[in-house]
């Protein structure tokens, strides 16, 4: 009897403990409805939602009190590589990257839980830029291009599996896209005539789904290799179709072998994520030569376009064109430049720019704008729904580009040298291309990525390792802190009891900003979650 | 935490073999700070090699315990496990005692090893480094030949890694980064002396991280550099770069119509004055590029503080919030931007107002015009 009342009470507890603590039976479970609608505590996927705006609805912290952001705690990687990942945080646990590096961080402490090390391995270890999590699981990939499944609570390996061949010159540094039971992720290597690809893995057991090609077979006649797929892509679920940018074709600076628009490379593709099937696709540079991937954010907006409610897609380029399109179906609605470019004769009809043929690399140098790294690069833009302003970090620069017959047509294939640059913040109202306002942020350019806040607070670095917080609305200092380091990743923001952090990557420091617990304990900024 | 170390090691070991046999490989999570490892790695320790002879041999204890990570060669295995050859010029016999004592990081302290085991590795480790340090020297001894080229493929293995996205795999240019097989500072070092200070402190202003590699790793690195330059020279026309002679299609009478009229550069300039016989100190694509941005150009800056006391200088520093100079003593001073007014004169900007207004033939006929300033 006093057994069966034991196992009585023991019930009735475990039951009024799942509803005074639900997060307790969800721990570390990301699933589909977690992806779509993240709850404030939690960031659980590269951009933090599949629009890709990386803007928060968050506003504790805002114009007014910003200035007393203050440093809740730094995590130190000891590494010598940058953080370039954006972090996930779910059920309280950081989770962030760089090569060959995994950690898992109390977000309310900065302590380390656990660190997976990767296998030395040959692949490029260029950057890692973040994981995905799905369920209980960690993917995470290896530069040698290997996914990796692990166990989010204690980092223990699942499976390894190959998505390309690192032999061939294949490298992987992107945090995978979840969507709904796929691991969705692409490749890079340009170094060598590869075909780039987007794979979309089984998260149990990691077995291939299915793989869109960017490119054909490397050999194929008078048809180009590239088309690299190196940043995770956004996911509009009511049409159910993934948007990815792809990069550049390959040989990079020479474009004789491979004659024509070199489809798709430089492109944003729409895929059907359970399929592959290619829905439609635009090319931002036809016939590139100048190594200027199209892999930056393609971000998602709903909103008026010509006064009507349009689905839109928005990407600021790496060739320095700025591009909304009708995402139902990839027509272009506006194409305009947001800095110094030279090397086109104009727009085609369709809204692509026209490469000029007198702009791809020579043997006596051509005067090229923007430089190799481009008007913009991979580090994500934001998006603030409130203003209509598509906020980027530019690089209005120069470079010079050299090819000749003895470069040869394999890899890069000639050489390229920036002469000059600098970063400028841009906010650009997406209707017509022109720049609201601009915040100068240093010579060289600073390549950081951008957050927004519902409180009109945007947040990114500058060229000297000062993070920075902006006013919205005009693009005036609010506040900013030396770091010591360049931030070379995106921003993320939370709210962890009642209080609201801020994380930036600088160099290999991670560093989580907050107000002062006495600023918002109890007052009215604090809200529940 | 013994046990969690016990599996971290194993799972160490299991990855490795795994890794030798080319399988899907497996690596190691480490629960917990690294750092508070203090259990004896129990594979290798339960039965410690020589255990019971009376002369410990210090690289049978070497292959049994230290191999498995710092390779059979003490090569290492780059980027987690760091080479051992030459690491008794880089720690004292004391710190590497240490080091097998307490363990760090990754590696496991070994505290089941006697003190005549450790005396005996100490000797193995110390006594090969002079083998290292006269591996650069022509030998024919395989087993020097061995570790020459072991350093230069460890020394592939970390550009690889670290320094190919930007300078290429063969280290002849690629992303940003330039051809090291032509550089002149590459072609100037010896050992390692000169690539070690730019790879240890990085060029921050061209935006070149720096890395915290071992003098190991560097001298690694630079034996692979010097490897690929040699290799580069025996190559001549089948790779790419920037010749003298690439840069030869521009007519110099037009370049000097330029410079004089529509470049306005003579508003700056004088071929007899300051640009007098420079085409004897640059050439090529370094000349070029010095004429289109000498990105070494110094700016002149004024500072009024409060006092109204004006401070004259050079530029030192210049962000949204603070604005630095060297006076003419040559120290250097800085201020809140918000406390003061300043003005900077940067003759250097009027390069960067041309670029949207050359053509590429004008800059081909100012090169070519240059060239003829000897």
């Amino acid at each position: 009897m006093k057994f069966l009342r034991d196992i009585f009470l023991l019930a009735v507890s475990a039951a009024i403990l799942s509803f005074a603590c639900p997060h307790l039976l969800t721990a570390q479970n990301v699933d589909a409805a977690a992806l779509l609608n993240p709850s404030k505590d939690s960031w659980p996927s590269y951009h933090g939602d599949y629009s890709g705006k990386r803007h928060s609805p968050l506003t504790q912290i805002t114009p007014k009190n910003v200035g007393n952001l203050s440093l809740a705690w730094a995590f130190q990687t000891d590494q010598n590589a940058s953080i370039k990942a954006s972090p996930l945080l779910v059920d309280g646990i950081l989770y962030f990257t760089v090569p060959d590096n995994l950690w898992a961080v109390d977000a309310r402490s900065g302590h380390q839980i656990w660190h997976y090390t990767y296998q030395p391995n040959k692949g490029d270890h260029i950057g890692q830029r973040g994981v995905a999590i799905y369920k209980d699981w960690v993917f995470f990939m290896g530069p040698d291009a290997h996914m990796v499944s692990l166990n989010a609570k204690d980092g223990t390996v699942r499976w390894n599996i190959a998505v390309a061949d690192v032999n061939k010159g294949y490298w992987t540094t992107m945090a995978p896209l979840i969507v709904g039971n796929h691991v969705i992720v692409g490749v890079g290597g340009d170094m060598d005539n590869l075909p780039g690809f987007i794979k979309a893995i089984d998260p149990e057991t990691g077995a291939l789904q299915w793989e869109w090609d960017a490119t054909p077979p490397a050999g194929t006649p008078n048809t180009t290799t590239g088309g690299m797929t190196w940043i995770p892509g956004t996911y509009d679920p009511d049409l159910n179709l993934i948007y990815w940018g792809t990069g550049n074709p390959t040989p990079v600076l020479n474009g004789k072998p491979r004659p024509g628009d070199n489809l798709y490379t430089c492109s944003i593709v729409a895929l059907n994520p359970d399929t592959g099937k290619l829905a439609w696709a635009f090319q931002v540079s036809p016939h590139d030569t100048h190594d200027w991937d199209a892999v930056e954010i393609p971000v998602l907006v709903d909103g008026t376009f010509d006064g009507k409610p349009r689905k839109m897609l928005i990407q600021a380029s790496r060739n320095g064109y700025f591009f909304v399109l009708d995402r139902t179906n990839g027509k272009n609605l506006l194409t305009t430049t947001f800095g110094p470019v030279n090397w086109t004769t104009g727009v085609d009809k369709e809204g692509r720019p026209i490469p000029n043929p007198e702009k791809e690399p020579a043997p006596d140098g051509r005067l090229i704008a923007p430089d190799e790294g481009g008007m913009t690069n991979y580090r994500s833009p934001s998006f603030d729904p409130k203003t209509g302003l598509f906020i980027v970090d530019a690089h209005p620069s120069y470079s010079i580009y050299f090819a000749k017959p003895a470069d040869g047509d394999y890899g890069w294939a000639g050489a390229d040298y920036g002469l000059w640059g600098k970063g400028v913040l841009e906010a650009i109202d997406y209707q017509t291309g022109k720049i609201r306002w601009s915040h100068e942020l240093g010579p060289g350019g600073a390549g950081a990525g951008v957050l927004t806040t519902d409180s009109g607070v945007t947040f990114t670095g500058d060229a000297h390792g000062n993070v920075l917080a902006l006013d919205t609305k005009d693009g005036k200092t609010l506040w900013h802190a030396g770091s010591g380091a360049a931030m070379q990743s995106s921003p993320i923001t939370y709210e962890l009891d009642g209080r609201q952090y801020v994380l930036t990557g600088n160099g290999g420091v991670l560093f989580a900003w907050t107000l002062p617990e006495g600023m918002v304990s109890g007052g009215k900024s604090a809200s529940a979650k | 935490m013994k046990r969690s170390v016990t599996i971290t090691f194993l799972v160490v070991v299991t990855g490795f073999f795994l890794s030798l046999n080319h399988q899907a490989p497996i690596y190691a999570a480490s629960s917990g700070a690294a750092a508070a490892n203090q259990a004896a790695a129990p594979s290798t320790s339960d039965k410690p090699a020589g255990a019971h002879s009376a002369e410990p041999s210090g690289a049978q204890l070497y292959q049994n315990d230290c191999a498995i990570c710092h390779g059979e060669k003490m090569e290492g295995i780059l980027p987690a496990f760091p080479p051992l050859a030459g690491i008794g010029r880089q720690l004292s016999p004391q710190q590497i005692t240490d080091l097998i004592h307490h363990g760090k990081g990754r590696m496991p302290a070994f505290t089941k090893l006697r003190d005549d085991e450790v005396a005996a590795l100490l000797h193995y480790l110390t006594a090969s480094q002079t083998v290292v340090a006269s591996a650069t020297t022509p030998s024919t001894s395989p087993a020097l030949a061995a570790h020459a080229s072991a350093l230069t493929e460890m020394g592939r293995s970390l550009f690889q890694q670290n320094c190919a996205f930007c300078h290429g795999r063969e280290a002849d240019g690629g992303e940003t980064g330039p051809d090291l097989t032509r550089s002149k500072l590459v072609a100037a070092d010896v050992g390692g002396d000169k690539i070690g200070e730019v790879v240890r402190n990085g060029r921050p202003e061209k935006k070149m991280p720096r890395f915290n590699f071992s003098e190991q790793e560097v001298a690694g690195l630079s034996d692979f550099i010097h490897a690929q330059a040699i290799r580069a020279q025996s190559m001549k026309g089948h790779r790419r770069g920037v010749d003298v002679s690439d840069l030869q299609t521009g007519n110099a009478a037009a370049g000097k119509q330029y410079f004089n009229g529509t470049g306005n550069c003579a508003s700056c300039h004088s071929a007899s004055g300051d640009l007098a016989g420079i085409a004897s100190r640059y050439e090529g694509l370094d000349l070029e590029r010095h004429m289109l941005y000498p990105e070494h150009a110094k700016s002149k800056v004024t500072v009024t503080p409060p006092s109204g006391q004006t401070v004259d200088g050079t530029l030192a520093y210049l962000d949204e919030f603070t604005v630095a100079l060297r006076d003419g003593n040559g120290t250097y001073r800085s201020w809140k931007v918000s406390k003061v007014k300043y003005s900077v004169d940067s003759p250097v900007e009027a390069h960067v107002e041309l670029f949207s207004k050359y053509t590429d033939a004008d800059i081909h006929n100012l090169m070519a015009y240059l060239q003829t300033l000897r």
